[in-house]
């Protein structure tokens, strides 16, 4: 089914007049042509001997290529006390190859002129690299030999490390960070998803080149790896391209599982002093849910309703009706495990309270109120008529195949997702709204003025007005 | 499209309306959606003394209807089709665009020839007194309540005298914003958004002459209006360093070296360019082995040039490791250019550079939105949306010389301006 037929009304695709010869008529929005069927990409692959799978979809027209290499070698795979680790050790991965400083790497790197990128999230690791098609082998032989060989020096350990050590400090002075952090400490704790994939100053001051190699060691495994990618290039070149490069990697580790999804807390506001500061980063949060639940595409369709969009019930409110701020949105993270839901918004100090109450409020009549047929309309043509847009380059499609794969979606799901979405009803979203987001599992927490925000916040509960040095 | 290494082949399409819109059509059938894009040739500094962030206010109230689209019409409509749209405002342009299917033509073309033809009744004091509260908190919330928000701002009020446009930021400053009046807006309108001072760019999945039909039929009655007068902008002047500091909440020193620079229409934009990716781009590059791996003074460090059309700005900016004074880290950074100044560059490092350069130009024009977008930047503020085939090649011809020439002369102390951002008493 293409996304035309399904989520349009019959009566505009019906009322389509023949362009060339209608002189417009500037009353009414024009009604819309015929769309080209949905052409997803086809991706291709096979599996090397050591368990590396390889997964490509050709993309003439640009001669780019994008290429994701993902492992099991997120922060869900490391020692509580080595938090970090697994972030220093993608960053590590240029550092030097045996014979072979960080500056030959450099160098090397910077005169294919191609990007690279390696992180670490909190399942899984990818190595990300972006080129032209002219130097695809070049590009290839770069990834497999950093992520492969690298050979961690010890000055370069201790030089990123320091770094890390400062951009942790640093995070303290960007408001939006501290709220997010705050956040999501208050709502997981101890747990892997209360602090950020980077680690904590306590824990990257400890750390040392053997760990960072002993991670390495065990992590970066082809043995449940992934490598794909897209773009401008024959492909009988890939598979031999790929057992080139990869065929003498060995060993294996296992899938690295969720942490356990933790009771939401609630009940009063957590207010983050920053004096002076202009407006106050405002979150309401709760414990999310992971990919995949049964109600995966409500939760979707509930939540553009509420702010996934611009043209959404609280960025409507805050912004094009009250302008109290620039921006409101809010998201479900879905990850392996239950990631936040997390609305948020920056709103001049004065009407910090007041901000809280209209978030509320709109969450609260989604969770009484059926949404309208247009509005629901509206949603579902936002979602599912944007798909083409969604895989329209080379790094678009590997960034969506790559997320697919890592969080174990099915083969066809974005071929069945124009039918899921369409198919929420506005009694599942409400359903939906008042499961995950009932007003004793969310939490307030503002970063701002405490002064000048505190004495609008108490219709909301018990203020807990803490120091900007804890978090 | 067709890439070789001198040259991108980008088949396209100009027209001029005879009201004066000129039309540029790119079609690729590769997906089926179509970027529309109309640039207007006025930006901040087309601003008046006590207005500015206007163009910017009045960026935003583009999006709150005209005659015939509703309020929040722009969002709602775009959404609904699938698509994606925004606008921005800089020193000398404006710009609307949208992504949708391609199948939503129509829909894209109603809405920019509304705004560009029928804003007026639809514009209220409501309106712009909703809009005035948004952009102030986007320059709070993009600005003034995040680290070092203000350093751009403070250099270009040191670098260039009264009077300069390019004075003040795109986003004004906030009681100028609060003077904003619906007169002005009416005002503005009539002066600066006639379709003779506009582009219209299309790339996407259409047949040309079909989509040349359907743009004259939605623009082409729309009266032209003279033309408005260009700011007279002062060559670069070359007259003395000039220094500044302002203390920030936060906890490392941030050091800005802004050089008067040739502006994107001169000779020497694309080798200033380079000489930037040279200094800053990439782990191997000058400064990032000086500063971030050798003497280990800098977070980060960053070289760029802005292609605006008439006084260039080329920036060297580095974050100080904690603990690093200011001083040390403008130190290391001049040491760097002094070097360059005086040794000039070498072969590899400087095919690097190209061969970067390369990648950015060509991967920049894989989406149709950043197609068009290149194509409208072209054609309004070079004249010519041919620059965006030409500029591989006008990179590819620079040389060594050309570099150590170019560092030699804009690297110039006489033309700097440096600002220390320092952490306010208390905070390092």
């Amino acid at each position: 089914m293409t996304p035309d037929r399904a989520a349009r009304t019959p009566s505009r695709a019906a009322a389509t007049p023949d362009p060339r010869v209608a002189t417009p008529d500037r009353t009414v929005r024009p009604p819309a042509g015929v769309a080209r069927p949905l052409d997803l990409p086809t991706f291709e692959g096979g599996r090397l001997a050591n368990g590396l799978r390889y997964e490509f979809a050709r993309r003439p027209g640009i001669p780019e290529v994008s290429l994701r290499l993902i492992m099991e070698c997120g922060a869900g795979a490391e020692p509580a006390a080595h938090a970090g680790v697994a972030a220093l050790a993608a960053r590590l991965l240029v550092s030097g190859t045996p014979g072979r400083d960080a500056m030959d790497v450099a160098r090397r790197l910077d005169r294919l002129g191609a990007v690279h990128a390696a992180s670490a999230g909190y399942s899984v690791g990818a190595v990300a690299m972006e080129c032209l098609s002219e130097v695809f082998d070049e590009a290839l032989d770069f990834l497999a030999d950093t992520t492969l060989r690298s050979d961690f020096p010890e000055s370069e350990v201790v030089r990123l490390r320091d770094e890390r050590l400062d951009e942790i400090k640093r995070r303290r002075d960007e408001p939006a960070a501290v709220a997010d952090l705050a956040l999501i400490g208050e709502l997981y704790g101890e747990g892997l998803y209360g602090r950020p994939v980077a680690g904590t100053e306590e824990t990257v001051s400890q750390l040392a080149r053997e760990t960072v190699c002993a991670f390495h060691e065990a992590r970066y495994r082809p043995g449940g790896a992934l490598l794909v990618i897209c773009g401008d290039v024959s492909s009988e070149r890939i598979g031999p391209a790929v057992e080139a490069r990869f065929e003498g990697w060995t060993g294996r580790c296992g899938r690295v599982e969720p942490p356990p999804t933790p009771e939401a807390p609630g009940g009063g506001v957590i207010l983050i002093d920053r004096p002076g500061s202009p407006q106050s980063e405002v979150r309401v949060g709760t414990v999310g849910v992971p990919f995949g639940t049964d109600d995966h595409y409500a939760i979707i369709v509930a939540n553009a309703i509420l702010g996934g969009l611009f043209h959404s019930r609280i960025n409507l409110n805050l912004r094009e009706d009250k302008g109290w701020t620039y921006g409101a949105r809010s998201d479900f993270r879905f990850r392996r495990g239950a990631g936040p839901f997390v609305a948020r918004t920056a709103v001049e100090t004065a009407v910090t309270g007041p901000a809280f109450e209209e978030i509320l409020k709109e969450i609260d009549m989604l969770s009484r109120e059926l949404v309208s047929k247009d509005e629901l309309q509206l949603v579902r043509n936002a979602l599912t008529l944007s798909l083409p847009r969604q895989f329209e380059t080379a790094p678009h499609v590997c960034a969506k195949r790559s997320r697919q794969r890592i969080f174990g979606l099915p083969e066809d799901y974005w071929e069945e997702y124009t039918a899921r979405i369409v198919s929420v009803t506005p009694e599942q979203i409400r359903a939906t709204c008042r499961k995950y987001l009932g007003p004793d599992r969310l939490t307030l927490l503002a970063v701002g003025d405490a002064e000048k925000a505190a004495p609008a916040l108490g219709k909301l509960g018990a203020v807990d007005i803490r120091p900007l040095g804890e978090v | 499209m067709r890439v070789s290494q001198t040259s991108v082949a980008l088949d396209f399409e100009e027209h001029t309306l005879d009201n004066g819109l000129r039309v540029v059509l790119q079609p690729d059938s590769s997906a089926p959606l179509v970027a529309v894009q109309v640039m207007y040739h006025v930006g901040s500094k087309n601003e008046r003394p006590g207005r500015t962030g206007f163009a910017h206010l009045f960026e935003h109230l583009l999006f709150q209807g005209s005659e015939n689209v509703p309020r929040e019409g722009h969002f709602r409509f775009i959404q609904d089709a699938g698509g994606t749209l925004n606008g921005t405002t800089w020193f000398d342009r404006t710009n609307y665009f949208e992504t949708v299917p391609a199948n939503e033509l129509d829909l894209a073309l109603w809405l920019e020839s509304d705004r560009m033809g029928f804003f007026k009744p639809g514009i209220t004091q409501e309106k712009l007194d909703n809009q005035r509260e948004v952009v102030k908190n986007e320059r709070r919330q993009s600005y003034e309540n995040r680290p070092y928000g203000l350093a751009l701002e403070t250099v270009f009020a040191e670098a260039y005298d009264e009077g300069h446009p390019y004075r003040h930021p795109t986003i004004g400053y906030m009681a100028d914003i609060d003077a904003a009046a619906l007169e002005d807006v009416h005002d503005f309108f009539d002066l600066h958004y006639g379709p003779n001072n506009a582009v219209l760019v299309l790339a996407g999945d259409f047949e040309t002459g079909a989509a040349l039909e359907r743009v004259k039929a939605w623009f082409g009655d729309i009266p032209p209006r003279p033309v408005p007068p260009r700011p007279v902008v002062p060559a670069p002047p070359c007259r003395g360093e000039r220094r500044a500091e302002i203390a920030d909440n936060v906890q490392a020193p941030r050091v800005y070296l802004m050089f008067h620079s040739p502006s994107c229409n001169d000779p020497g934009f694309e080798t200033v360019d380079t000489l930037a990716c040279l200094l800053a781009d990439g782990d191997s590059s000058r400064l990032q082995r000086a500063l971030v791996y050798e003497q280990q003074v800098a977070a980060d460090v960053d070289a760029f040039t802005w292609p605006t059309e008439n006084a260039g700005m080329c920036f060297v900016v580095a974050t100080a490791r904690l603990g690093v004074s200011p001083d040390r880290l403008e130190g290391a950074l001049r040491d760097v250019i002094d070097e360059v100044r005086t040794d000039g560059v070498g072969a590899g490092e400087l095919q690097g550079a190209l061969n970067r350069v390369r990648y950015a130009l060509v991967s920049g024009l894989a989406s149709f939105g950043s197609r068009a977008d290149a194509l409208a930047h072209a054609a309004v503020l070079r004249g010519d949306p041919r620059y965006v085939n030409d500029a591989l090649g006008r990179y590819a011809a620079v040389s060594r010389d050309a570099v150590h020439g170019m560092a030699r002369t804009v690297l110039d102390p006489r033309r700097l301006t440096a600002l220390h951002v320092v952490p306010e008493a208390g905070k390092s």
